[in-house]
């Protein structure tokens, strides 16, 4: 009788599909036999009634070659039962708990007399993924794989250092800077170079691929190939981050460097705030020229970095605060037109940020020297200068929408 | 609007030099460090055959380099020095190489200035110092008199090969050695 309810049970093993209507009938029958007393105990401290235990292990054994299936499957099954909340809870977390009840039956089963072993090696049918199990049944061994299966990813995942990593590093090298190609834009030629890299070299060397001499039809559209500059990122993360930190810092340090005196007249700023504001009194409408001139370069430029917007900002500020004559600072502004202009057009959320900054900052500037000229008579033209500025910035805002 | 030193390059540093007496390099100064550096590390870890180089100081941008002549050339067993300097927007522009050994070749001037394709119009930012030295070394073993700087010497080793070997073996001995 046992021997033969085994191989029932081995059959509906087999064709999971079919399984349910049967055991769901004979539950109540089953239970007894099926489970060892102690199992139960536990299962019912653990606060799972039996129909959930059976339901768990049907589910369990329905599919026991892969992981996520079994679980997508058992949440479809899981809608089908009546709902009581201790009947969710185990089925909520089927695989934590069962390693303990394993553990039970693996202490239990060298214990028990012939006569019990058969229930037992039941439960384990019923149970599955056990240890225990796999001990007693040898037919059980595709599960005690598909155990090992399942924590086998995560040691293969922590070793993802590819052994041609090396070869790697060196075909995605940019030939120009020998380093990780950076944004990596592609010639008509296939060839790939960080799209800086490439960009200087078409401005420099003429319009040829620097790898093959063929002609590149316009070296300053040059393109990001996204799928290779995905693969470098995924691939170089900590060089990719290094790089972008040192462009990063870089095109600071460029901004600051761009005019030697400009670190005096911070540090001027600084410390002679009063200073400045009374003296600022005398170049007001000058100033106001000034910045009309400065707007205008910086909306209609445009840039690839935000921190490189501050930085100009913040030029800004330093020229207008400079009382200078007129002519040095056009020069400069000169100088700051071609820089930027030489820049690639790029439209980036970064950019209009930095825009909408740059706006605010201005306006603040104007306010303030508002302000401090009430009393002045020049009052017309400065007003002329800041509404000449909102156009013109609003002008640019909905050229860029 | 030139003065501007705009595109970054190293044109940069004339306009503003004058007015500070602390320069510190711009990006693409930096970069052409970057990537002479990188050049020695490669060089150093894979050298080419018979050829070695690296920075004659402090200065990056100034290197020496030595060639031993290849063998069953008139230039065998001879040690040529070179001087390559680099310019500051480098790899845009050539490195200049010089021998600063006295050498007997129709493509090598009485300076010592190499004359190559690739150190003028053919040079692509994709060159490395190694391919140069590479290049000097098989110009070494097979001279160019098409594109001559020195016609005499063009002259005698399209004509008299054997002679244009014994002077230049000659010059090995008393240059090179």
């Amino acid at each position: 009788m046992e021997n033969k309810r085994m191989v029932a049970n081995e059959e509906q093993r087999r064709s999971p599909r079919n399984q349910k209507v049967p055991l769901t009938d004979s539950n109540g029958q089953n239970m007894a036999t099926l489970f060892s007393p102690r199992f139960k105990s536990a299962a019912a401290m653990a606060g799972w009634d039996e129909e959930a235990l059976l339901l768990a292990s049907l589910i369990v054994e329905d599919t026991p070659d892969r992981d996520p299936k079994h679980k997508k499957r058992y949440v479809l099954h899981s809608k089908t039962p009546p709902n009581s909340s201790r009947k969710r809870r185990a089925q909520r977390s089927p695989q934590a708990p069962i390693p303990v009840v394993l553990d039970l039956d693996a202490e239990e089963t060298p214990k028990i007399d012939s006569g019990r072993k058969k229930k037992e090696k039941k439960a384990c049918v019923e149970n599955e993924g056990k240890k225990a199990c796999v001990e007693n049944e040898g037919s059980k061994v595709g599960e005690g794989g598909n155990e090992s299966k399942e924590k086998n990813p995560g040691d293969a995942s922590s070793s993802s250092s590819l052994p041609c990593i090396d070869k790697l590093r060196d075909e995605l090298s940019c030939a120009i800077c020998l380093e990780i190609c950076f944004e990596p834009s592609t010639t008509p030629c296939g060839h790939s170079f960080c799209r800086k890299c490439l960009r200087s070299a078409a401005d420099k060397c003429g319009k040829k691929c620097p790898k093959c001499r063929q002609l590149i039809s316009n070296g300053r559209s040059c393109t990001v190939n996204t799928v290779l500059w995905n693969t470098i990122q995924l691939l170089f993360p900590q060089e990719v981050e290094a790089r972008k930190e040192a462009s990063a810092l870089n095109s600071r340090q460029q901004a600051q460097n761009l005019s030697p005196e400009s670190a005096f007249f911070a540090y001027l700023r600084n410390d002679t705030q009063p200073l400045r504001v009374a003296s600022s009194r005398s170049t007001n409408s000058m100033r106001s020229g000034t910045t009309a001139t400065t707007t205008t370069t910086t909306t209609t430029t445009t840039s690839t970095q935000e921190n490189e917007d501050a930085a100009l900002a913040r030029m800004l500020q330093r020229e207008i605060d400079e009382q200078r004559s007129l002519g040095t600072t056009r020069t400069r502004l000169a100088r700051l037109r071609a820089r930027r202009g030489g820049r690639g057009v790029s439209t980036s959320q970064h950019e209009d940020a930095a825009l909408a900054l740059r706006m605010q900052r201005e306006e603040f500037m104007q306010t303030y020297r508002g302000s401090s000229q009430e009393q002045s008579s020049r009052l017309t033209s400065t007003s002329l200068a800041r509404e000449n500025l909102r156009a013109m910035a609003s002008r640019a805002m909905n050229r860029r929408r | 609007m030139m003065i501007s030193g705009g595109g970054g390059g190293g044109g940069g540093k004339s306009s503003w030099s004058s007015s500070t007496s602390s320069w510190v390099p711009t990006t693409s100064v930096s970069a052409s460090g970057k990537r002479i550096q990188r050049e020695m590390v490669e060089l150093n870890n894979d050298p080419p055959p018979d050829c070695s180089a690296g920075p004659k100081g402090d200065n990056l941008y100034h290197w020496i380099a030595t060639i031993i002549g290849t063998p069953e050339t008139p230039y065998q067993g001879g040690i040529f020095f070179l001087d390559i300097k680099f310019p500051i927007d480098y790899p845009f522009k050539p490195p200049e190489v010089v021998f600063k050994t006295r050498i007997y070749h129709c493509n090598v001037d009485p300076d010592g200035r190499v004359s190559m394709g690739i150190l003028k119009d053919d040079w692509s930012p994709a060159l490395t110092i190694t391919k140069v030295l590479l290049e000097v070394r098989s110009i070494m073993t097979n001279p160019d008199p098409y594109n001559a700087v020195v016609p005499g010497i063009a002259h005698l080793y399209s004509g008299d090969r054997a002679k244009h070997d014994d002077i230049a073996a000659e010059w090995t001995v008393r240059f090179a050695k």
